[in-house]
């Protein structure tokens, strides 16, 4: 299999985690564990957090708020990227408003979504939403400006409808955009969830990561945070890259 | 695009009355013109040619055949494409100078695609994907993506794309000229089979009067700055043709001298 085979890159990489976290451990010789634990201490920590079966839950709650905020954010946020991209009155309505939306705080957001929805669901929800779209549509945008007008010609002479035009012609052209676009959306998207979980609903890591920081415990907000990144890490290559490679499949695909 | 069924205009297929176009100069504003009252007939089965300079506006006069361009009504002339099947309007394929195919989609899909947005029925689709590929001599790359087709073989497609809506009208923009020689040489060769086994419409553009006289019955001579066009000649010589074959090759010699004796005078004219 060629994709078990060393990248170049893999050596140096991999030196570079090992010594930091050598460094790590030996400066937390220095202070007690709730300050500053070392990553040995931590990895206990882990395993005894994850030994409770509770604590799938407390994931599972923050994952599904994950997943919904970040597929809304992604129809939103194409959506309205794609018509920036093809309607040229409704770009000059929107782009200052992305720029705007852009520019504002997540944590207002979070912050006003507790206000407008008290503490339910749609508080964390309607945070992200607001918060990553507007990357989403500007990514998309972008797109849309290298679009090749050759190929819409085409299928304009042989009279493709609206959805054909959408489905054949233009989003596999914006394919590229929607995936880095979803790869932002993805990394801004947990971590906001996680302020909204803190701030608003409280249940899932952002609960536990304020329920921790109120005890003044850093090594259990570690534990909680750091657990959680590297599952996002995870997703990120298993699932978007797999998913990246199949989408692109045609660009290599030999006969047979 | 004008949507008039064939009710008595006889076997023409493509009508184009005086037609003139302009464009805005985009750095006076001025308009100037590209199009000067054209007008040109093609008829059902007929392989008109249009030859004329680079950038004499030979694309512009197919685009706006092909409803991708407009032109002005009150600039003059009519344009009128007519339906010789059942179909609500003229249905036009059309080879661009590349293939644009839709490198994501399969050779096969790539067809259907047309077939699809000119709602052929479902039923038909493989018999005239797999009839049409046969035909340009691509038979069982059906499954295969466009970026493993070389140059050449990526315009078959376009041309079994083409063929496969089995067009009132099939528009051809200087289809070879972006092949090496040998290729184009070969893909002329092929394109004559095909006119002898179905009998197209086809309006083909060139710059290039040995393929025009090769392959047209009707050739259309085009000035340049602004675009008219200057003679029609009607090529009688049965296909198969030989590019070799004197008859063909004494029309071409002379077609050329007549050629550069026309914009010989339009650039004297313009001194």
């Amino acid at each position: 299999m060629k994709s078990l085979k060393f990248k170049p890159g893999l050596v140096p990489g991999v030196a570079t985690i090992l010594v930091s976290l050598v460094l790590w451990q030996v400066a937390s010789l220095f202070f007690i564990p709730v300050f500053l634990p070392g990553p040995l201490y931590l990895l206990d920590l882990i395993v005894e957090v994850y030994s409770d079966p509770e604590s799938y839950s407390v994931i599972w709650k923050t994952l599904v708020r994950i997943f919904n905020g970040l597929v809304l954010s992604m129809f939103i946020g194409t959506g309205i990227g794609i018509l920036m991209g093809i309607k040229k009155h409704f770009e000059s309505f929107m782009d200052s408003w992305i720029m705007v939306l852009l520019t504002f705080p997540a944590i207002c957001w979070a912050f006003l979504s507790v206000l407008w929805f008290g503490l339910s669901e749609m508080a964390p929800l309607l945070t992200i939403v607001l918060v990553v779209f507007p990357f989403v549509s500007m990514n998309i945008w972008e797109g849309t400006k290298a679009l090749e007008k050759e190929l819409v010609d085409m299928a304009t002479v042989y009279r493709a409808d609206r959805v054909m035009m959408l489905r054949k012609v233009l989003i596999p052209q914006l394919m590229p955009y929607i995936f880095s676009a979803m790869r932002i959306a993805l990394s801004l998207s947990w971590k906001i969830a996680l302020v909204g979980e803190a701030f608003g609903v409280s249940s899932g890591i952002g609960q536990k990561l304020i329920y921790w920081f109120e005890e003044t415990r850093v090594d259990m907000m570690l534990t909680w945070g750091l657990s959680f990144m590297v599952l996002m890490v995870v997703i990120e290559i298993v699932v978007f890259r797999l998913w990246e490679r199949h989408t692109f499949a045609w660009r290599h695909k030999i006969a047979n | 695009m004008p949507t008039d069924q064939n009710n008595g205009h006889g076997n023409v297929v493509v009508s184009v009355n005086n037609l003139t176009k302009k464009f805005p100069d985009p750095m006076t504003g001025e308009e100037f013109v590209v199009l000067d009252s054209i007008s040109l007939t093609v008829e059902k089965g007929n392989f008109a040619s249009i030859v004329g300079p680079s950038g004499c506006g030979k694309s512009t006069l197919l685009n706006i055949i092909a409803g991708i361009e407009t032109h002005d009504p009150s600039d003059g002339g009519t344009l009128d494409v007519y339906s010789h099947t059942d179909a609500e309007q003229p249905r036009v394929g059309y080879v661009f100078q590349n293939a644009r195919l839709l490198n994501w989609l399969t050779v096969e899909d790539n067809m259907t695609f047309a077939l699809e947005s000119q709602k052929i029925p479902k039923d038909l689709w493989k018999e005239r994907v797999n009839k049409y590929l046969e035909m340009v001599g691509l038979e069982g790359q059906q499954k295969n993506y466009p970026l493993n087709l070389s140059g050449g073989m990526q315009q078959r497609v376009a041309i079994a794309r083409a063929l496969a809506i089995e067009p009132d009208i099939l528009l051809m923009d200087e289809p070879f000229s972006h092949l090496d020689e040998i290729t184009a040489r070969k893909m002329r060769f092929d394109l004559m089979e095909i006119l002898m086994h179905s009998s197209p419409t086809i309006l083909f553009i060139t710059h290039d009067l040995g393929e025009a006289v090769f392959l047209a019955d009707h050739i259309y001579m085009m000035s340049t700055k602004p675009a008219r066009i200057f003679k029609h000649i009607k090529v009688d010589v049965p296909r198969p043709r030989k590019p070799e074959d004197p008859q063909i090759f004494d029309l071409e010699k002379e077609l050329v001298k007549e050629f550069f004796s026309v914009l010989d005078a339009q650039e004297a004219e313009g001194d």
